[in-house]
């Protein structure tokens, strides 16, 4: 009982400003006439009806797909190859020089090659948000394990560890807390080049919904398309910090 | 502190029957213009059952000697025996007990999982492990603490839990470098007499090193001193305290103090 009304409690202390903006913007925004800031309610109509005619479902679909999709290879392979470079020394000297070029390196900017040489269907949207995910991931990976303390690492070499037990129960847990903070990166990356691959060319998803709209001067439907994105990127973001919350637990009750 | 019940499988008195020599070891930080040679020409043998302690002013090598007998660093010269095996690595007759326990134990591992995770890599099955880690927490003193997470442990708690692992292991010899320097004095004195005590029961070898004399005389049989640049060992005091010792008692003995006299000389000298 207790928790529930603490959760309901903290729950009211987030919830309020949120919908105080949307009231004031929906009261604010009603009979204006500037094309490019239509009503809120004639936003939330063009929601109900777009999402009753079943298309939105689609567009929606398509785009959580290809976010999951590419940010479950991206993390798979940063941490694979962030725990190979976090393992070697030599590797990280000859490395480094490249994983620096990727850090710096804008995502969204291989998006034209890559629908460019694999067209415009799903895959390559799914590759270039991959491709993109792999990098927050890696780093923070090769950055955890580096900063795992030397002591463990005696531990470990005098308890005669072997050494794959030492990488999925020592090296792993230990780098965790920085490759959770790298795969929360990656989701923010994945997000954006959903909707920027989708908007440079596609058929299907939320980014192709607000460009077409775009076109053919459907300023409302751009706005719910781009409200969307938000709300998705933020839903994605509560889900995966339920999961941190979970797998972290060690970790956020030890530091405090 | 014999918080262990009688006739719990830790009282199955193991016995160390090993013998650790250690011959003319020698170890040199760097190469060329930038070597540092910490220490050479260290002989030492260490009986079964025996409790030697080094001391030695500070930064003089005896983590870096200890951490050559362990296995943990190559020498650069000589040779360490174990049951008359020359050491390449570290083996599992040897167990380390580190100084910086909140640092060697794995915070998302319960303390029992902590203790019985060496036993894993041995090709224990989890049936027999966690009774054994659970028998060595209770011959530390831990009965019923194994499924609390170290960071809910006290510093001396997690000291005893890391003392745990090495005896889990079934280590015959225990190393420990400083292990009781970051605790409070009442429970640095209840950790010297598990310390002894489990000497007493498990007939484990103590090799520890430590910064502080009386410790060092009220623990040992023997006192290695370490001194010089490089540096050798200077003195080896026998201690004449007998297997019984409490710190009370004891420390207030007249051999007690005479042989502290003689440590603390031997430190200072010039
Ligand atoms: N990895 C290393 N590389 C180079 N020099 C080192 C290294 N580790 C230790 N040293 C040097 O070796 C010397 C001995 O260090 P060590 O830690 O063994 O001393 P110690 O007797 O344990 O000191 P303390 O009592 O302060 O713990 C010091 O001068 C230290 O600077
Ligand atoms: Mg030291």
């Amino acid at each position: 009982m207790r928790s529930t009304r603490s959760f309901l409690l903290a729950f009211l202390e987030q919830a309020w400003l949120p919908v105080l903006l949307v009231v004031i913007w929906w009261f604010a925004s009603e009979g204006n006439t500037n094309p490019f800031f239509p009503p809120l309610s004639k936003i939330w109509d063009s929601f109900v009806t777009e999402m009753s005619s079943g298309q939105m479902e689609l567009h929606l679909w398509a785009s959580t797909r290809n976010i999951l999709i590419g940010l479950a290879v991206g993390v798979v392979v940063g941490v694979v190859g962030g725990t190979v470079i976090g393992l070697s020394r030599r590797l990280r000297a000859v490395l480094n020089p490249y994983l620096q070029f990727f850090r710096t390196l804008p995502q969204v900017a291989i998006i034209p090659i890559i629908i460019g040489a694999f067209g415009i269907t799903a895959v390559p949207k799914i590759w270039a948000i991959g491709f993109a995910c792999i990098w927050p991931v890696l780093l923070n990976t090769v950055d955890g394990i580096r900063a795992i303390d030397p002591g463990v690492r005696d531990m470990v070499d005098a308890y005669r560890i072997t050494t794959w037990r030492s990488i999925f129960r020592v090296v792993l847990p230990g780098a965790l807390p920085q490759i959770m903070a790298g795969i929360r990166i990656s989701l923010s990356v994945a997000v954006v080049l959903m909707v920027v691959s989708e908007i440079y060319a596609a058929t299907e998803g939320v980014g192709y919904f607000i460009h077409i709209t775009t076109g053919l001067f459907q300023t409302d439907k751009t706005w719910m398309g781009t409200l969307l994105v938000g709300l998705m990127g933020y839903l994605l973001s509560v889900i995966f910090l339920l999961i941190e919350k979970r797998a972290l637990r060690w970790y956020h009750e030890s530091a405090s | 502190m014999t918080t262990a019940a009688e006739g719990t499988a830790m009282d199955d008195p193991r016995q160390s029957t090993a013998t650790l020599e250690v011959r003319g070891l020698a170890k040199t930080y760097g190469t060329g213009a930038e070597a540092h040679e910490i220490f050479a020409g260290i002989d030492l043998t260490v009986a079964p059952r025996e409790i030697v302690c080094i001391v030695g002013p500070s930064g003089v090598g005896k983590t870096t000697l200890l951490r050559c007998i362990g296995g943990l660093l190559a020498p650069t010269a000589g040779e360490v025996l174990v049951e008359g095996q020359r050491l390449r690595g570290p083996v599992p007759q040897i167990g380390i007990v580190f100084q910086d326990y909140s640092r060697s134990l794995l915070p998302w591992m319960r303390t029992v999982d902590n203790v019985a995770f060496p036993l894993e890599s041995k090709g224990m099955k989890k049936s027999e492990r966690i009774p054994r880690a659970e028998a060595a927490l209770e011959a530390v003193g831990l009965a019923g603490s194994g499924s609390r997470y170290p960071w809910q442990l006290s510093g001396g708690m997690q000291q005893r839990a890391a003392i745990a692992r090495a005896i889990a292991y079934e280590a015959e010899i225990l190393l420990m470098d400083e292990p009781f320097a970051s605790v409070d004095a009442q429970t640095r004195a209840d950790l010297e007499d598990l310390a002894l005590d489990l000497r007493q029961r498990l007939g484990v070898t103590l090799v520890l090193v430590t910064h502080d004399i009386d410790e060092a005389v009220y623990l040992s049989d023997r006192v290695v001193v370490l001194s010089g640049r490089p540096a050798s060992v200077v003195d080896v005091v026998d201690i004449h305290l007998g297997d019984d010792r409490d710190q009370l008692t004891t420390k207030s003995l007249p051999e007690f103090t005479e042989d502290r006299a003689r440590v603390l000389r031997q430190i200072r000298r010039p």
